[in-house]
């Protein structure tokens, strides 16, 4: 090719592609890690995956990879032409992740542009002796060896992709002229074209080149087609179009079944017959063929069956069955997957992506400053024009925000399988048997946020697995007959995300954390241990050092850990909750932001320093009066509001600010909800509602209780960002 | 100890070699090498930020980014001074950070070769808190400039983070 050959960009592709493929397999493997055995999609989608990944990294020359995903294909394709019966499932399982962890790891090598230089020996040694077991196995069942299956059936070596909806089925007939010199030749360049356009395809005679026959047979009896593709007719006459070479093409749509069936009732028909009859009677026909073939299909999926059956009670659970499959069938989905609207995607550079969205965020703030300028205030002006062309402008800045914001949303499904992968990884380690589901893992959130969360989710699921889940034996003792099932939650809540991960394992134990927060000097020694609340004791957890296992185990117990989670969350504006019933499981509930970067706000101002809230914080405003407060000795306030009695919170006081209203009468009150607790917090005044763009403080000045970040305001001016729950404390 | 790489730093170091913004706080006037100062900009209302070191005089906006800002007199535990129309901000960019200095009167640009700067004198009048923000004094003709270490002057590695290490062994006692 003459085009220029840009290795960067080939790697680029090259890593995108095989980690897209990468992520896809390990799901689909986990999917299926508690199957009996991979149903013949996922062997062929795990062969095709590897087979793709041997051909780029060959080209990339990864030479480890190649070997390695060139090894992994040998043993699928062993399964997959064998059909082998004694294959641990878990092994498998359990090298297809080795490899995958290998290869993903050494990608990761190519991106930092470090030397890949992992060693696949290992994980090929064993593969190899893997494999070398199956094989062995089968011939002591007394199988046919693999060998002999393999030049049985090379003929069917291709890769045949799923079936859908969408896909047209079709028979095709073509005669050469009688005088084709080297019509194998002709017909292996037609197949040639049709697989541009083919899901499947299978043709007759098989063998066009190597054999010599075929000439005569292609010649006597024309050339038979099966094709299955998304094309109209139309479409394949495009391809293979009548010349000197082909005298004629017949196409003919048939069913899925019919496909099935390959050229079993093609061998007794002449194609010519069914031309010359009428319409009706070509329908008639098809119809007493599909309904010939329907008994047909449903005869042998029977048969395989009844065969089986005998032999199923022998097998020991988690080893491998596989139905033999028919040449030229194809495969049939696992599940019925909904069939997705193709859509185009582009991928953007995420630095791009930054910068519009400060662009935008620079935008709305320079919106504001129009909108809200102090020009704009002198009296007497008509500007009925100008407020009608400002409310569009605004529109549009929303719509425009919105618009980059969907844009930077991403679904937690790649995020959840991850965590289907701990589990089976440490509960695998642990001997524990557990299950995992997700719900709505399709609940979107901001890419940033998505990153954020990774690292404390994966330490909440891997305690849940850990600690959460009892041993199978404690389990049994318990009394417990359900297994042990981990659960990934997600929903879209009051503008936050909640993401929960919940165990049916043995609770947390409040007694045993009391005690250690005792010991720990946690306790208040005026407050009686009964009168604290589940909630508070369970907080106690995400206490620094705090952890109540005594043993230390490879993957928690180390008491550092929920601190640190809190810590992640928090830092993202995020609360975390933990709810739980001894024996029975507890859950932990993260409520997080959809997005960072924007926000509704109230602005307020205290003194000379201007504040802002997050809208959905804020219960209520309210004007207070001196009678309704309430002021103790020790100096703490009260307010009552419609007889509740709120503690209240002066943020100049807070603060030390100068300058600030101290009378309460002078400034307003805002009632916040945050963790469950209301609270008053009083200020000087508002100025108003305004989206606001959320700027990080800067990290050079030290994290101020409170303050989760700074804006800025219509005037340029900078206002600092209120979180609540810092403020209760 | 970085002063080499830092010489290498940037394309248009040959110029500005041996260049150094000077500044008047105080009495004194002291130094700070050009290739670290970003610009000057005239003094504008900066946004307090409670809870932080009496020096961090807050945040301001430079055209939308938001910067944290010093008071050099305070941070040099002199007298605090009344802003006027002379105080300006000098932002700097050290490491990475962005930074606004509140100077009292800007000075000029000088040449100081390196032969004419001397090493700190090991006993300084006064007190010796000023000494570590100093590494040099540059003599220019008659007057003495005293040259300042940015990176020192904006990060306090002193005692603070001696008691934040004396939190976290505590925790590990405990936990073991």
């Amino acid at each position: 090719m003459a085009e220029e050959f840009n290795v960067e960009g080939m790697l680029d592709m090259y890593l995108f592609e095989n980690g897209q493929l990468l992520e896809q397999l390990q799901e689909t493997v986990l999917e299926q890690k508690d199957a009996e055995c991979f149903d013949e999609d996922t062997i062929n989608e795990i062969f095709r995956t590897m087979h793709t990944i041997k051909g780029s990294s060959g080209i990339m020359m990864f030479d480890n990879v190649t070997a390695i995903s060139h090894k992994l294909e040998d043993v699928f394709y062993y399964l997959r032409e064998s059909h082998p019966q004694n294959v641990v499932h878990e092994e498998l399982v359990e090298h297809v992740l080795q490899v995958v962890d290998f290869i993903t790891g050494e990608m990761d090598k190519i991106q930092d542009g470090s030397p890949v230089d992992g060693d696949p020996a290992d994980i090929i040694a064993e593969l190899d002796r893997f494999l070398e077991e199956i094989k062995n196995g089968a011939v002591k069942e007394g199988k046919e060896l693999p060998k002999a299956n393999v030049s049985e059936e090379p003929k069917h070596f291709y890769i045949a992709p799923v079936a859908n909806s969408a896909s047209h089925f079709y028979k095709i007939y073509i005669t050469f002229f009688p005088d084709t010199d080297m019509a194998n030749v002709h017909a292996y360049k037609t197949v040639y074209a049709l697989k541009e356009l083919a899901e499947d395809l299978l043709y007759e005679p098989e063998d066009l080149i190597s054999d010599e026959s075929s000439i005569t047979t292609l010649l006597e009896e024309g050339f038979r087609i099966l094709l299955q593709a998304q094309c109209s007719e139309a479409d394949i006459r495009q391809v293979i179009k009548t010349g000197y070479d082909i005298e004629k093409v017949d196409i003919f749509e048939c069913k899925a079944e019919e496909f099935l069936q390959g050229f079993d009732f093609g061998d007794h028909q002449e194609p010519e017959i069914d031309l010359q009859s009428s319409v009706e009677e070509i329908e008639a026909k098809a119809q007493a063929e599909q309904e010939g073939a329907e008994e047909q299909e449903a005869e042998k999926n029977e048969k395989p069956e009844k065969i089986e059956k005998p032999e199923k009670p022998k097998m020991a659970p988690g080893d491998f069955v596989i139905q033999s499959k028919s040449p030229g069938k194809p495969k049939k989905l696992a599940k019925d997957k909904p069939k997705t609207e193709k859509a185009a995607f582009i991928s953007v550079n995420v630095q791009k992506m930054d910068q519009l969205m400060d662009l935008i965020g620079e935008l709305v703030i320079s919106e504001s400053v129009v909108l809200q300028n102090p020009d704009l205030k002198v009296p007497g002006l008509n500007l009925d024009n100008f407020n009608k062309a400002a409310t569009q402008m605004a529109k549009i800045a929303t719509d425009l925000q919105n618009v980059i914001m969907s844009m930077r949303m991403v679904p937690l499904t790649n995020l959840f399988q991850k965590m289907n992968r701990i589990v089976f990884d440490v509960s695998r380690k642990l001997g524990k048997d557990i299950e995992f589901e997700m719900i709505g893992e399709h609940t979107e959130v901001d890419k940033n946020i998505s990153e954020k969360i990774s690292d404390p989710l994966m330490h909440l699921v891997r305690n849940a697995v850990d600690h959460g889940i009892e041993t199978n034996e404690e389990r049994a003792e318990s009394g417990k007959t359900d297994k042990g099932k981990v659960t990934l939650a997600a929903k879209t809540e009051a503008g936050k995300v909640w993401i929960t991960v919940s165990d049916n394992g043995k609770g947390l134990d409040r007694t045993k954390i009391l005690a250690k927060a005792k010991k720990q000097g946690l306790l208040d020694p005026d407050r009686l241990e009964s009168s604290y609340e589940d909630k508070e004791v369970f907080q106690f957890i995400t206490l620094p050092g705090f952890s109540t296992n005594e043993q230390v185990t490879e993957y928690s117990g180390r008491g550092v850990g929920m601190d640190v989670v809190v810590q992640n969350i928090q830092s993202i504006g995020g609360t975390l909750e933990i709810e739980s019933t001894a024996g029975f499981g507890s859950s932990m509930i993260l409520k997080i932001p959809l997005t960072l970067a924007i926000i509704d706000g109230i602005v307020m101002e205290t003194g000379t320093t201007s504040f802002v809230v997050e809208t959905s914080f804020i219960k209520q405003f309210v004007r207070v009066t001196e009678e309704m407060m309430i002021h103790e000795p020790t100096g703490e306030e009260y307010v009552m509001i419609r007889d509740e009695c709120y503690p209240v919170l002066r943020i100049g006081d807070w603060y030390g600010l100068e300058d600030y209203r101290s009378n309460v009468e002078e400034g307003m009150m805002l009632l916040f909800e945050v963790e469950g607790k209301t609270i008053c917090l009083f200020v000087d005044k508002l100025i108003g509602k305004q989206e606001i763009v959320v700027k990080p403080i800067p990290p050079y000045i030290k994290k101020v209780k409170g303050i989760s970040g700074c804006t800025q305001l219509g005037d340029g001016s900078i206002a600092l960002i209120l979180d609540p729950s810092g403020l209760i404390d | 100890m970085s002063e080499e790489r830092e010489g290498v730093r940037g394309q248009d170091h040959d110029v500005q070699q041996g260049k150094y913004m000077t500044f008047k706080s105080g009495n004194e006037y002291f130094g700070l090498k050009l290739q670290y100062v970003s610009e000057i900009i005239p003094f504008q209302a900066i946004t307090a930020i409670p809870e932080t070191e009496d020096y961090i005089k807050g945040l301001i906006n430079l055209r939308g980014k938001i910067l944290p800002v010093i008071d050099v007199r305070r941070r040099f535990k002199q007298e605090p001074f009344e802003y006027n129309d002379r105080t300006c901000i000098m932002v700097i960019i050290v490491k990475d950070t962005m930074v606004g200095l509140v100077v009292e009167q800007i000075a000029e640009v000088v040449e100081i070769a390196d032969e004419n700067i001397l090493p700190p004198p090991t006993i300084m009048r006064g007190d010796r808190l000023q000494n570590k923000y100093v590494y040099g004094i540059g003599r220019v003709g008659d007057s003495v400039k005293l040259l300042i270490d940015p990176d020192k002057l904006l990060n306090d590695n002193d005692n603070s983070a001696a008691e934040q290490t004396n939190d976290m062994s505590d925790d590990d006692e405990r936990e073991v």
